[in-house]
């Protein structure tokens, strides 16, 4: 294999992107170029990597119960004790069809080894209804970043910013920069920016739409119920720095989020918008995660993880590399991107629910 | 306090010997144009939508006033602050300026074209719109037209700015087609409507109001923000930027202090050298970051006697001694620092872009010129002036009929932007940062309302290793809890805290945006349909096999069993892997589940986990 030919081409900016590049280059013996860069030091964030979600499927929290731990420690050693914080997020709702699927993760998340515990709707406000999941991981973006540096290039991962990328059907992937062209017999597209990027449309799955998504960062306001909340109504993240100021976002136009955000924070806090996006997200008809090659042969992607895709590098690495675990086998093959939708035992709870969100 | 006709707030007490805000993290801060606390007529209530702007404010005849912003010090401590001083505390309140910001919006006149500035770029834009048939609205926030050519000379074959600006200035005030808002600043601004905060005299006293401009184009002139050179101690009071004291000794004849140092990276301010020398000010060394600079101003400024040093930056600022004076220390030279009543700086210009990207606009880095440029065209705005990036006084003039054009659909003509060949000429240099020096005084990024110090790396010293670690300041851009200026931005990117290719990115997505209401009905709609006794969620088909049924479930005694809670065939099984059914919800007839066809068709007895206990029930299938 020449300099510029490599295994696998692995596109994305988030967590679970770089995760995977580095555990198929360092554990898989794999050789991996990376299109992406980290940026949580600057941008605005747009996701956070938990321990936790609103899953509503068993064979889901198995999996990511199974993949926390050895998550946690390859973190650990990526960049110090710093790089994963122990946090009580909470989930609210206040909708009937949102609040039953509040209590079904709340009553499956003890048996995975997460406890839950009920909110007092005094402390959320309206009538809403919430859960406190004990103990979950998070990961540190920005810690982390500065550590996966190293880490990617002590594992021999190849990083480059490409000026064009063609995809082929076949999954084979071309890359021009500055100094040269790249080949890579795989490509992974690990998240939705990279997808929306990337993927030519002619090879777009039925399974996946976008869905407009923006983020807000406010001024300082007193503390929230949670330093990390999540509304399962509409997917929207709550979370709140050290310095008060509050990081939201998820689906929804920025008109219509920004409101939503002062609704869901009380008309009574004096807020500014210290920052604000609006990009491009993705979600799954079924509102099950989606894994694998499009159209069978294709590029691999990976969408529809949430929060906790970057829980679950280890086994995608494992899976990506052909050295699965049968669970992890077993629970890959069920969520191919190829899926038709007929099987009904995949859908998870979701705010969108096929409609599109404004 | 005293005051003449013509001077703000600001102005006067700038010439009342005031100085400083208050205190930040222990380090005082000074008060100048850009950054001051919103103040409010005594008389009135403490609401935001009272609060109005110092620099804005005009100064009425015994009229009083307070600041919003809460003070420092607490009780008889209040009676001994030094008289130079607001006392403010800067700690704990963002509150410098647009507290009116969250307010509700009074509509004002439908106009054909907003123009956001009234320097000579937006004076050129809005006569130029009238000549086209337009009916124009100008709003400008200082209480006077004319901008900031000033500081920036001449060019052969121009008039001076003076007469540039006393002449267009003329000209749209006596266009009856434009209508002139001064003391007006635009908060905000989308494709057809813009927001502003205006202060006016009502009844003896000063009144804020926000008004929401419905207008079909909109030309942005807001002109260049001068940048602050990056040391510690950049914000001390006393350290002045060269244009905000240009303006306050030029519009109001203020010049605090009898001797200046000038530290500058641009041309321009050897020029308020020479001008502050006329007026008797004793310039004591002027430092240049640029190792070898020529200019005409540098000339006439060494012609003068001035001590030049070139290649010299500031390392730190501290305060010689109570009373105003200022230590300066040079990099790379100790021994004794050099002592002055006022430190000038000028780190150079940044196109004010603010509220090009709260409209939606992009923006790049641009290296050479070492700062962020607009990119691109949004529907109905244009840029004119320094804000669209031209440096001379011709092409700012010229670049406001051009936004007309663009605007229009017409044909565009080139315009004239003349720069002065550098063998001439040297163009600014970078800005100007020292090495971090986390013993003195704080650095910040910027000399705006935003107190944004350098992020600095957590410390830990070996002593510390045993210790969990407290809040160490701001160690990442992406954490401060505040919009980000432009000028902030070009900083970070200075600072290589940000990367030149994100630069555009990080400036649009930190800008200060207010939202406006959209044409379109944003109400929070709900997504979500009624729920029925028996509906099954989606996520839980299958779950339970493929012939699940929803059952009522019989308990010895009438109980409340919560949704969610797990169904298992006997009370050795807890696992949810091993879970036969669940709680659907609660019925007026009692608990609904959904369990597998085995226990439905059977009435098998079951468990139920719930609340920590475990209940024994029956599962009875529903006729339906």
């Amino acid at each position: 294999m020449s300099e510029t030919d490599f295994d696998f081409a692995v596109f994305g900016s988030t967590p679970l992107a770089q995760l995977v590049a580095g555990l198929l280059a360092g554990t898989h013996d794999r050789k991996v170029l990376l299109i992406g860069e980290s940026r949580a030091s600057y941008r605005l964030p747009r996701g956070i990597d938990l321990s936790v979600a609103p899953i509503t499927r068993p064979q889901t929290w198995a999996l990511l119960s199974d993949t926390v731990p050895e998550t946690a420690r390859l973190v650990g050693r990526v960049s110090g004790r710093g790089g994963v914080l122990r946090v009580d997020p909470v989930f609210f709702a206040e909708n009937p069809q949102a609040v039953e699927a509040l209590l079904h993760i709340r009553h499956m998340a003890p048996g995975f080894g997460t406890a839950a515990e009920p909110v007092p709707q005094s402390s959320l406000g309206g009538n809403r209804s919430g859960a406190v999941f004990r103990d979950a991981l998070r990961l540190n973006r920005p810690q982390l970043e500065s550590g996966l540096e190293a880490w990617l290039a002590d594992q021999k991962v190849a990083r480059i910013a490409a000026q064009s990328v063609g995809i082929a059907e076949d999954g084979q992937a071309e890359l021009v920069t500055d100094s040269g062209s790249y080949r890579a017999r795989q490509a992974v597209l690990a998240d939705d920016e990279a997808i929306t990027a990337w993927l030519p449309l002619r090879q777009w799955p039925k399974q996946l739409r976008r869905i407009e998504h923006t983020a807000i960062l406010t001024t300082p306001t007193r503390p929230l119920a949670s330093s990390i909340m999540l509304e399962l109504d509409s997917g929207v993240f709550l979370t709140q720095q050290p310095e008060g100021g509050v990081a939201a976002f998820g689906p929804g136009d920025r008109a219509w989020f920004s409101e939503h955000l002062q609704g869901l924070l009380g008309r009574e806090r004096q807020i500014e918008q210290a920052g604000q996006t609006s990009y491009s997200g993705l979600a799954t008809m079924d509102g099950a995660p989606a894994f694998g090659r499009v159209a069978g042969a294709g590029a691999d992607i990976v969408v529809g993880t949430g929060s906790y895709g970057a829980f679950i590098a280890p086994a995608l690495a494992r899976w990506l590399a052909g050295t699965p675990s049968p669970l992890e086998a077993q629970w890959f093959d069920h969520h191919l991107v190829s899926r038709d939708g007929a099987d009904r035992r995949l859908v998870e709870f979701s705010w969108t629910r096929g409609e599109p969100v404004r | 306090m005293s005051g003449f006709v013509g001077d703000t707030i600001l102005s006067a007490v700038l010439a009342s010997g005031v100085d400083t805000i208050g205190v930040s993290q222990g380090s005082p801060v000074g008060l100048t144009s850009r950054a001051y606390p919103a103040i409010r007529h005594a008389s009135l209530a403490n609401d935001p939508r009272f609060a109005l702007p110092m620099d804005r404010t005009p100064a009425l005849d015994g009229a009083e006033f307070v600041t919003c912003v809460p003070p420092q010090a607490r009780g008889l401590a209040r009676l001994f602050q030094p008289g130079r001083t607001l006392g403010r505390d800067l700690d704990t309140t963002t509150a410098f300026e647009g507290m009116w910001k969250s307010g509700p919006a009074e509509r004002g006149e439908p106009t054909d074209l907003l123009v956001v500035g009234g320097g000579v770029a937006g004076l050129s834009a809005a006569l130029a719109a009238t000549r086209a048939g337009l009916g124009v609205t100008l709003v400008e926030s200082r209480p006077f037209l004319g901008g900031y050519s000033g500081l920036f000379g001449t060019l052969e074959g121009e008039d001076s700015p003076e007469e540039s600006m006393s002449r267009l200035g003329a000209e749209v005030l006596a266009d009856s087609a434009i209508s002139v808002l001064t003391s007006a600043a635009v908060f905000s601004v989308r494709p057809g409507l813009a927001r502003l905060h205006q202060v006016e005299p009502s009844n003896g006293q000063n009144r804020g109001r926000v008004v929401d401009i419905p207008a079909a184009r909109t030309v942005i002139a807001t002109g260049s923000i001068e940048r602050l050179p990056i040391f510690a101690g950049n914000r001390l009071p006393g350290v002045t930027g060269s244009l905000d004291a240009y303006e306050l000794v030029t519009r109001f004849g203020v010049w605090p202090g009898r001797n200046a140092i000038l530290a500058t990276a641009t041309n321009p301010a050897y020029r308020l050298a020479m001008l502050a020398s006329d007026a008797g000010i004793e310039i004591r060394r002027i430092l240049d970051s640029r190792p070898h600079s020529a200019s005409r101003f540098i000339a006439f400024s060494r012609a003068y006697g001035m001590v030049q040093s070139p290649g010299a930056t500031i390392a730190s600022v501290g305060v010689a001694r109570a009373g105003g004076t200022l230590s300066v220390h040079v990099e790379g030279r100790s021994g004794i620092p050099l002592v002055t009543d006022r430190l000038l700086v000028s780190g150079g210009w940044q196109p004010d872009l603010t509220l090009w990207h709260i409209a939606g606009g992009a923006s790049q880095w641009q290296h050479e010129r070492g700062r962020i440029e607009p990119r691109g065209d949004l529907d109905g705005i244009a840029l004119a002036g320094s804000a669209a990036g031209y440096y001379s006084r011709r092409g700012c003039i010229q670049s406001g009929a051009d936004a007309i054009d663009k605007l229009l659909g017409r044909p565009r003509r080139q315009v004239d932007d003349p720069t002065i060949d550098p063998i001439y000429e040297t163009p600014d240099g970078p800005l100007a940062i020292a090495a971090p020096d986390p013993d003195t005084a704080p650095a910040y990024l910027d000399g705006g309302p935003g107190l944004l110090q350098r992020p600095v790396p957590p410390r830990r010293r070996p002593w510390q290793v045993l210790w969990r670690s407290g809040p160490s300041g701001l160690t990442l851009l992406s954490e401060a809890p505040q919009p980000l200026s432009v000028t902030e931005v070009a900083a970070g990117v200075e600072l290589d805290l940000i990367p030149e290719r994100a630069a555009g990115i990080v400036a649009q997505e930190r800008v200060a945006s207010i939202p406006l209401a959209s044409e379109q009905d944003h109400s929070v709609t709900d997504l979500w349909g009624p729920v029925g006794p028996g509906d099954v969620p989606p996520y839980l088909a299958g779950r339970f096999g493929p012939d699940a049924k929803v059952v009522r479930l019989l308990t010895a005694e009438p109980r409340a069993l919560e949704t969610g809670a797990l169904i298992f065939p006997n009370s050795d099984t807890r696992h949810p892997r091993e879970a036969i059914g669940v709680v659907l919800r609660f019925t007026s007839e009692g608990p609904m589940a959904l369990v597998s066809s085995a226990v439905a068709t059977a009435g098998l007895p079951v468990v139920v986990r719930d609340k920590g206990q475990t209940v024994p029930a029956t599962a009875a299938l529903q006729a339906d």
